[in-house]
Parts: structure tokens; C-alpha cells; sequence
């Protein structure tokens, strides 16, 4: 098991059960054309992870989320995230540098 | 409203740092509270954190954090829950409280030193973010606790556990203090912000929160789930300090200061989360084994991110995963025999099916923890309830201020790592706690574990009487088991066929 797990490349957040992590879920599915999304739901927490790179735009929450969103209020369900993250107003986008 | 975008201003104002002209650099940074390591200031400027907040975004996310989790509260206050609960989620709760609440709000002073000392001008805001993130975690959760003082004595003890020398308390102490509130500020957003809050939080917050969502305590699941929002935003102080030292060849002296914090904190939780998530949590609530969420959390998450990094698993990495199908059952015994000495009354988990359970998720448990749950069951089936409790004490570990344990069945492998120094024999739990003693003995040699202060004539008289009442544990606050012994009731029942 721990060597297994240890040789992952998943990347992405780790989102407090709720509206807006339902909302990432479509989001990401959006962002990541092509890359298949492995959702671990923990009932308190879910996990949306795809290999080396996790984009999640705005534009992708507020559609689905049908109301305008600040990229910020995502930290209110980012409860913690795997891989690197990297913040801006527009993106937040998750990855790891080396491919293992 | 300013007319610039956050992302044309941000590294700007964020990066301001000045050249001292009046003060020597050193006197405004000493080496023992900024440990910059002989690293320039110019180096340090290029600390560049991944997770970007502005004070006004902060206050307002702040703000819709702290309405969401007390709405939750006050929404749910008339389930009364925390009276209607399982008595093992109850400690489960009581434990989290008192080794925790205080042990946050102190750590804002950990945030503070790297706010002010640490000579990377991204590292000083963001830590005055992380300052604020631990008072409001140390505030929320003497509150949240707070209400429930009037069903049990217990309660008190989110706030007055850390105050007191009774045994968990000291063990939380000892490692805290040296990860928190002894250590530069480099050290302090490697230890603390990266090893601990990057990796090891998220067990405690996170893995716990679906337990207790499971539980139905969504009040608790929603508290300390949003409180880790808030640590894994300041979390990233650490990978962006690592960064700069590692750009400038100091990347051994990271990887030690991780191998050295990594360690204790594993022993610590093994005696808090392991116990809770394996044996109190109500065996249909459980969502996952603790060795589960640790493979989730540490295995899968933490290490690969160390990996990502450049860094190594620590030097003792095949000791650690073996640990995991150990160290917190014999803790658990441990804890479970001498439950006077705690704050909880801790949860036995030791029914027909909880032994099921513990046999699927941890293969041979049966045949080695089991028969010490063997034996304790008998007497409680006979009516020996003295036999279960405690008379002398148990020899603790001068490192992690926990007992020296092993795993027990037909052989019994517990061992005892001593070491002289300076003339005074130290006993270890493993050679890593040893080995962490001797990285820096100075640091360590001073300290009393609870045996020691037995020895040295503190606990009067030198029994188990007053070892609680030096531990300041009074009836009513001195655990008991927590389901009042019903869950042998199917080996009694057993017993009489």
C-alpha cells in the first residue's frame, strides 16, 4: 500500500462537503478537458484529483454555481489540497513538478 | 476601491522590505530568532508564497468562515447532541479539546515570531495572517467546548489541560514547545508550518471531521474542517521557505529539522487520533481506519509532496510503517488501564465486533493486542475490576513523555533505549526518540517526564494518589471507562452459558 500510494501524481483540492464543492466537481471537469477526474467523497470532505495538473477557473465556478464567484471564497471550502497550489485572481491551479 | 488588479499590486506590496540604516541588520534580525542561516537578505526577498490572500480578502473570507461554522453551531444548539452522543465520541471530543484548544492559541506567538524575525518580507505577512488564523482556532474552540462545562467536570479540561502536569498534557507540551515556541523562525515554518500543519493537521481536522460528520456531530465536523482552511493557506509558508533553502544549499539542514519533527509528532498522534479514530469513534461511525487516514493523509499526500520538493521520506521510514500497525494499540492498553490519569474516560472499543473490526483493518490483531483485551475482558467478566487498574507507573519515554510500549503475544518485544549523558540515565521508546535526543541534548537534558519528577521526590505521596493529585486530577475529572464496562457484556453473557 505505501509504496503505491507513494507513486501517485494526483493533484487537486480537497473541498468541505457543500454547494461550492459540488460546483468545483463540474468546474474541474470543465478545466480539464480530456483528463480523467477521480472523486473520493469522505462525506465530510471530497477529494478531485486528476494526474500532475488541476486547473479551476472562475469563470468555471460562476457557471456552475450560476452566480458570480471570487476566486477567494474558494478557501472557505478549501479544506486542504495535494500537490503545489498556486493562487491568482482567475486560476487556481494545483500540480506536481516531477512525474513519478 | 483600488484601480489595480490584485495581481499586478500583490508581489509588490507584499515584497516591501527597507535597508536598515541606523540598526545593524543583526540586531534587528538576531541568527537565534530569525535563523536565516547565513543566507542573504537578498535571497530571502525571493521567498514567494503559492497561496495569495490580501489583508482585505482575508478579513472578508475570515468574516464568512467564522459566520458559517457559528450559525452551524447555533443552528444545531437545541439538538443538544454532545448529551444525546455516544460517551466515546464524547472523549473523543474532550481529548481533541484539551490537548489542542490551548496548544492553538499559543501557537499564534509561533506565527508571530516568523511575522516579525524571519527575513523574507512575504514570510512576515503572511505569518501575521497565520497569527490571526490561531487566535480565532483557539477562540472557537474554548467556545465551542465551553457550553458543555455544565454536564461533566471533564469539559473544563479544553481549557485547563495544558495548564496542569498531568501526563498527556506534559507530553503535548514538551512537543509543542519544542516545535513552536523554541525555535527560530526558519525552523519554526519548517517544523511547525510545513511538517506539521502541511502533513499531520490534516489527520486531526480533516480525517476527524468525516468521522464526525458520520457521527452526526456536524457542529464539530464543520469546526475543525473550516479551522483547516485557515492551515493550509499558512501552511505554505513552509514549502516556500524550504524553497529558498534549498536555492541556497541548505537543503540537508531542512531535511533534518523534518526527519527530527516528523518523528514526534507521529508519537504524538498516536496517542491522541490513533486511540480516538481506532477505539472511541462508535464503531458504525468510523470511516476509515487510523492507519487509513494516516496512508490518505501522510503516506499519500505528505510524502509525495516531499518528494515533489526534492526532499526524502525520513531516515527511519520502514521503523514509521511498521509503527503504524503498532504503536497507538499498545497505546490505547495503556491509556485504557490507567484511565484515572486522564481528562477522558476513554473507550475500551473491545466488544465482539469491535475486535472483528480491529482484526480486518489490522491483520493479527487478535493474536497480539487481543490478548491483552483477553485478559482485561476475564477480569471484568469475573468481577476483578481492581485488576484492571492501575497501582504503580509506567515507564515513560524521555523524549516523547509517552510509556515505553511494544507489542505484546507469545513474546513480548517492549525494549527500553537508554542513554547516559552528563551522568543522567534517559530512557527512549525507540531508537529515533534517542536519536532525536542526541541531535541536541542541550535542548532536551533539562526536562523532568513524569517518572522523573516521581523520582525526584515532586509527587507526594509517591503513589498512585498522588500522582493524580499532582496531575490535578480530582473524582470526576479522573476518566473512567467510558460505556461503564458494557461492552463486555457479550463475553459475560458468554461466560455464564
Amino acid at each position: 500500500m505505501a509504496t503505491e500510494t507513494l507513486r501517485n501524481n494526483r493533484v487537486g483540492p480537497i473541498l468541505r462537503a457543500g454547494d461550492v464543492a459540488k460546483a468545483a466537481v463540474q468546474a474541474i471537469e470543465r478545466d480539464n478537458p480530456g483528463k480523467a477526474i477521480h472523486i473520493d467523497d469522505r462525506t465530510a470532505y471530497i477529494r478531485v484529483e486528476c494526474d500532475d495538473e488541476c486547473l479551476l477557473t472562475r469563470a468555471s465556478m460562476e457557471l456552475a454555481l450560476g452566480r458570480p464567484f471570487e476566486m477567494r471564497e474558494i478557501e472557505i471550502s478549501l479544506g486542504s489540497f495535494s500537490g503545489n497550489i498556486d493562487t491568482s485572481p482567475e486560476c487556481i491551479r494545483f500540480y506536481f513538478n516531477k512525474h513519478v | 476601491m483600488t484601480s489595480l488588479k490584485q495581481d499586478e499590486y500583490y508581489d509588490l506590496i507584499r515584497g516591501v522590505n527597507w535597508t536598515p540604516k541606523y540598526v545593524p541588520e543583526e540586531e534587528i534580525f538576531p541568527e537565534e530568532m530569525s535563523g536565516s542561516r547565513g543566507i542573504p537578505m537578498a535571497q530571502w526577498e525571493a521567498f514567494d508564497e503559492p497561496y495569495k490572500v490580501t489583508y482585505g480578502d482575508y478579513v472578508q473570507t475570515q468574516r464568512e468562515k467564522d459566520a458559517g461554522v457559528y450559525s452551524v453551531k447555533a443552528g444545531l444548539e437545541r439538538a443538544n447532541y454532545v448529551k444525546t452522543a455516544d460517551p466515546g465520541w464524547v472523549s473523543t471530543l474532550q481529548a481533541h479539546y484539551g490537548a489542542l484548544a490551548v496548544a492553538e492559541y499559543a501557537a499564534a506567538t509561533a506565527e508571530a515570531r516568523m511575522a516579525r524575525f524571519s527575513k523574507a518580507p512575504g514570510n512576515r505577512v503572511v505569518a501575521t495572517f497565520g497569527m490571526l488564523d490561531e487566535m480565532r482556532h483557539g477562540q472557537l474552540q474554548l467556545f465551542f467546548s465551553h457550553e458543555h462545562t455544565r454536564l461533566s467536570r471533564q469539559w473544563d479540561w479544553a481549557h485547563k489541560a495544558l495548564y496542569t502536569n498531568e501526563w498527556a498534557a506534559i507530553a503535548a507540551r514538551h512537543m509543542f514547545d519544542d516545535m513552536m515556541f523554541t525555535r527560530d523562525a526558519i525552523s519554526t515554518a519548517i517544523m511547525l508550518t510545513f511538517a506539521f500543519e502541511t502533513g499531520f493537521t490534516n489527520m486531526q481536522f480533516l480525517g476527524l471531521s468525516a468521522d464526525a460528520a458520520e457521527a452526526g456531530d456536524h457542529t464539530f465536523s464543520n469546526l475543525i474542517s473550516s479551522i483547516q482552511t485557515d492551515e493550509s493557506r499558512h501552511a505554505q509558508q513552509g514549502g516556500a521557505i524550504l524553497k529558498v533553502m534549498v536555492d541556497n544549499g541548505k537543503i540537508d539542514d531542512a531535511q533534518h529539522m523534518i526527519d527530527v519533527i516528523f518523528w514526534r509528532t507521529w508519537k504524538l498522534f498516536s496517542v491522541l487520533t490513533g486511540p480516538i479514530m481506532d477505539y472511541y469513534t462508535p464503531l458504525e461511525h468510523r470511516k476509515q481506519s487510523f492507519k487509513e487516514f494516516m496512508e490518505e493523509w501522510i503516506i499519500g499526500q505528505f510524502v509525495r509532496q516531499l518528494d515533489d520538493l526534492g526532499l526524502k521520506k525520513p531516515w527511519y521510514w520502514d521503523t514509521f510503517v511498521a509503527d503504524l500497525d503498532q504503536a497507538h494499540h499498545a497505546i490505547h492498553v495503556g491509556v485504557w488501564f490507567y484511565r484515572p490519569t486522564v481528562w477522558w474516560n476513554p473507550a475500551a472499543g473491545a466488544s465482539p465486533e469491535e475486535r472483528a473490526w480491529l482484526e480486518q483493518k489490522y491483520p493479527g490483531w487478535n493474536t497480539t493486542f487481543g490478548r491483552t483485551w483477553d485478559v482485561i475482558t476475564d477480569n471484568i467478566v469475573r468481577g476483578r475490576l481492581n485488576m484492571t487498574l492501575p497501582e504503580t507507573l509506567p515507564l515513560l519515554c524521555n523524549m516523547s513523555n509517552v510509556p515505553i510500549v511494544g507489542t505484546p503475544g507469545d513474546k513480548w518485544n517492549t525494549k527500553d533505549y537508554p542513554l547516559v549523558y552528563e551522568g543522567r540515565l534517559y530512557h527512549f521508546g525507540s531508537p529515533i526518540d534517542r536519536w532525536c535526543f542526541e541531535q541536541e541534548p542541550e535542548r532536551y537534558k533539562g526536562h523532568m517526564n513524569f517518572i522523573d519528577r516521581v523520582l525526584a521526590g515532586l509527587v507526594q505521596p509517591p503513589d498512585m494518589a498522588g500522582a493524580l493529585a499532582y496531575m490535578g486530577l480530582a473524582p470526576g475529572e479522573m476518566g473512567e471507562d467510558a460505556h461503564d464496562y458494557a461492552w463486555a457484556a457479550a463475553y459475560q453473557r458468554k461466560a455464564a452459558e
